[in-house]
C-alpha cells in the first residue's frame, strides 16, 4: 500500500470512526517507504498558543517552549506541515490543531518557577469541527519541560499516523581527534548534548541496547581492544569482552539477550555472537577473509555483514546460524557498514566511488539501489536508522570536519544534528 | 604521546641525578657495564630534541654511555622503523622488509615487549580501516617472528584510521598513514 493510500485511510478512520480504529489501521499494514518524489501529502497541524492561566513569566515561558518543541517535533518527522498559531500559515489546509493551558505554581510564581511543577493541559482536536480527539495533562518540573513536549509530540503522531514517535530518542556518536574520542550523546533534535566518556581512549563504534539501557561500544586499555558497557542509568561501564586483537561493531540483537560483533583472536576478524556477559555463543563466519560490520535484521533471524572474500569489500546475509550465505551487493568495489532498517525491507550502507565514501539505501533484496549523497557531502559514512525507518544519522566531512546529519529519504532533504570543530563519526540512533 | 614525554622528561631528571652522583664521587666509581648498541644511536641525547629548551641541561653528555633504555623509549627512539604500505593493501615490500629485518635484530637485542600497530589513511570506513589496519600489523608481527623475534614479545593492534600521523587529505598525507607503527605497549 502506498503512504498516500495509507495517511487517506488514517484520515478516513480519524475522521469518520474512533482513535482505535486510526490505531489500527496504522499498526496493521507495514510502512512502504516511496523512493520515488512524487506528491507525498502531509498532514497539516495548527498550533495554537497555550493559555496562560496563572503563573506569570514562568507559564509563559513554558507555554512558549512547549508549543516550539511540539512544533518542531511534528515538523521532523516527516509527516506533517504545522502552523503556529492561526493566521501565519495561510497557505496551510488544517486538518487538526493543537491547543492547551498552562497553570503555574500558585505561590510566588516568578521566583519559585524553576523548581516548582506547572500544570499544562494539551488537546488534539480535529479542524476546523474542533471535536476532541485526544487530552494529556502534565505536571512537569522545569528540567522536565523539554522531556514532556517530546512525550506529547510522540502521542499526537502515534495518534495520527499509527507509528511510535521518535522524540524521545537520541543519537549516540564518538567525538574527538588525535588517538583521542569520547563517546557523546544529543537528543535527536540536536539539543542536550552530553559526553559519557573521559578516559583519553578511542571510543567507537557504540550501539544501544533495545531498551535503551546500555551502550555497547568499543575502546582500548594498555593498546589492546575491547567492548565494553555503559549504563546510562548510572554511567557505570563495564569491559563485555576483551579477546586478544579486535572486539568491535557491535549489534545489539533486538531482543536484547545477546549481540554480534567481530573478533579477530582467531588471526583475522569473523563474526560472533555473544552474550551480554561476554561469553561466546557462536562463531558464525569462517574465512582467511575480512568479515567485519554485523547488523541483525530487526526480527533477530538474519544477519547482514561486510566479507572482502572475492578481493573487495562486499556484502553478504547469513542466518543466526550462520548458514544460508548470500551475496548482497556487486555493483561497486567497496560496499561496508550496512544497517538493516527497523521494518525490514531497506538496508543502508557507504561504497566508495574513488576516493569518497556514499551513503546508499537499497531493499533488503538487493535491488533499488539509490546512492543518497553525491559528491557535495564529500565523505559519509557510518550511517544508521531512525526509529522511523525513514530517517539516517551519518557522519559527513561535507563541511570539512565530520559532523553529523539527519537525512530523509522520502523526501530527500536534511538537516545537520551535531556542531563544533571536534570530528563526530559513527553515530547509532537509539530504537 | 604525552606518556612519552613524561617518561622522557623523568629519564632526564634521572641523567641529572645521575650525572650529581657521578661528579660528586669525582669519578672514583666505577660504573657498571651496560649494553650499548651502536645501531641504537646515541641513546639519551636523540630524546632530548623534542623538549623545550629551557629544561635541557648542556651536561647530559656523560649518561649517553648508559645506553638506550627500552623498557623507557619509544622503539624509534632505538632505532626501530615504521614501515608503510600500498592503498588498501598489507602485504610487504622489499624496503619494508630491509626495515623489518633490521628492527628484527634490535628487538631481539632490546628484549622488551613492543605493540605493533595498524594504521590506514583516511579513505574508506572506520570498521573496515581497523580491520585493514590490523592485518597489517598481523603481517609485520608474522613477518618479524619468522626472522627469529619471539612472538611473546609482539602485540598487535589497530588503530584503523583514527591516529594519523600526517594531516591532510592528499597522496602524501595518505601515503604517510599507511603504516606499521611500533609503540611501548
Amino acid at each position: 500500500m502506498s503512504r498516500n493510500k495509507k495517511l487517506l485511510l488514517i484520515l478516513v478512520a480519524v475522521l469518520s470512526v474512533s482513535p482505535t480504529a486510526a490505531l489500527a489501521q496504522g499498526r496493521n499494514n507495514e510502512v512502504v517507504i516511496e523512493h520515488t518524489k512524487t506528491a507525498f501529502i502531509k498532514t497539516d497541524v495548527l498550533i495554537s498558543e497555550l493559555d496562560v492561566l496563572s503563573g506569570g513569566v514562568a507559564s509563559a515561558d513554558a507555554a512558549n517552549l512547549m508549543t516550539d518543541i511540539i512544533g518542531n517535533d511534528l515538523r521532523l518527522s516527516g509527516l506533517f506541515r504545522v502552523g503556529m498559531f492561526e493566521g501565519e500559515s495561510d497557505s496551510l489546509e488544517f486538518e487538526f490543531t493543537i491547543e492547551g493551558t498552562v497553570e503555574g505554581p500558585l505561590r510566588d510564581a516568578d521566583q519559585t518557577g524553576e523548581n516548582a511543577p506547572v500544570t499544562i493541559s494539551l488537546n488534539l482536536l480535529s479542524f476546523p469541527q474542533r471535536q476532541l480527539l485526544m487530552n494529556k495533562r502534565y505536571r512537569p518540573l522545569h528540567t522536565q519541560m523539554r522531556s514532556t513536549a517530546h512525550h506529547f509530540a510522540n502521542e499526537v503522531i502515534h495518534w495520527l499516523s499509527g507509528e511510535p514517535g521518535m522524540c524521545l530518542s537520541r543519537v549516540v556518536f564518538s567525538r574527538g581527534t588525535g588517538g583521542r574520542r569520547d563517546l557523546y550523546v544529543v537528543d535527536y533534535d540536536g539539543e542536550g548534548l552530553l559526553r559519557l566518556t573521559a578516559n583519553r581512549e578511542l571510543n567507537l563504534c557504540p550501539d544501544w541496547s533495545p531498551d535503551g539501557r546500555e551502550i555497547a561500544f568499543t575502546s582500548y586499555r594498555n593498546g589492546q581492544q575491547a567492548l565494553f558497557s555503559l549504563d546510562t542509568s548510572n554511567g557505570k561501564v563495564r569491559r563485555v569482552i576483551g579477546m586478544e586483537g579486535l572486539n568491535y561493531g557491535a549489534d545489539w540483537h533486538p531482543d536484547g539477550k545477546e549481540l554480534v560483533l567481530a573478533l579477530s583472536h582467531g588471526g583475522n576478524p569473523e563474526i560472533y555472537r555473544i552474550t551480554p556477559e561476554g561469553k561466546i555463543i557462536k562463531r558464525l563466519t569462517v574465512s582467511k577473509a575480512i568479515e567485519i560490520s554485523p547488523s541483525w535484521s530487526p526480527g533477530g533471524r538474519d544477519l547482514v555483514f561486510t566479507s572482502d572474500r572475492t578481493g573487495t569489500p562486499q556484502l553478504y546475509i547469513i542466518d543466526s546460524e550462520g548458514a544460508g550465505r548470500r551475496r548482497l551487493t556487486f555493483e561497486g568495489k567497496y560496499n561496508e557498514s550496512a544497517i538493516w532498517s527497523p521494518s525490514g525491507d531497506q538496508i543502508v550502507y557507504a561504497t566508495r566511488s574513488g576516493n569518497y565514501t556514499q551513503i546508499v539505501v537499497m531493499k533488503s533484496t538487493g535491488e533499488d539501489r539509490r546512492v543518497l549523497t553525491d559528491r557535495r557531502w564529500r565523505n559519509s559514512e557510518d550511517p544508521s536508522w531512525a526509529p522511523d525507518g525513514r530517517h539516517i544519522v551519518f557522519a559527513s566531512d561535507r563541511s570539512g570536519v565530520f559532523k553529523l546529519y539527519v537525512y530523509d529519504v522520502v523526501e530527500d532533504t536534511f538537516r545537520q544534528l551535531t556542531f563544533g570543530d571536534n570530528p563526530d563519526i559513527t553515530p547509532a540512533w537509539s530504537r | 604521546m604525552n606518556r612519552g614525554r613524561i617518561s622522557r622528561k623523568a629519564l632526564l631528571i634521572a641523567g641529572l641525578v645521575l650525572l650529581v652522583a657521578l661528579v660528586s664521587l669525582a669519578g672514583c666509581s666505577k660504573k657498571a657495564e651496560v649494553e650499548t648498541d651502536p645501531a641504537a644511536g646515541t641513546g639519551v641525547a636523540d630524546t632530548t630534541e623534542d623538549l623545550p629548551t629551557e629544561t635541557v641541561p648542556e651536561q647530559v653528555e656523560p649518561v649517553v654511555d648508559e645506553g638506550p633504555d627500552y623498557l623507557t623509549l619509544d622503539p624509534k627512539d632505538y632505532g626501530v622503523g615504521d614501515v608503510y604500505f600500498a592503498f588498501d593493501q598489507y602485504d610487504l615490500d622489499d624496503e619494508s622488509m630491509g626495515i623489518l629485518s633490521n628492527n628484527a635484530r634490535i628487538i631481539k637485542e632490546a628484549g622488551v615487549t613492543i605493540l605493533v600497530s595498524g594504521h590506514c589513511d583516511e579513505r574508506g570506513t572506520v570498521e573496515y580501516n581497523l580491520a585493514l589496519g590490523e592485518k597489517r600489523a598481523r603481517a609485520v608481527r608474522d613477518y618479524l617472528v619468522s626472522l627469529g623475534v619471539s612472538a611473546s614479545q609482539l602485540k598487535v593492534t589497530s588503530y584503523g584510521e583514527s591516529k594519523p600521523f600526517a594531516k591532510g587529505s592528499d597522496e602524501d598525507a595518505w601515503a604517510r598513514n599507511r603504516r606499521a607503527h611500533f609503540e611501548r605497549p
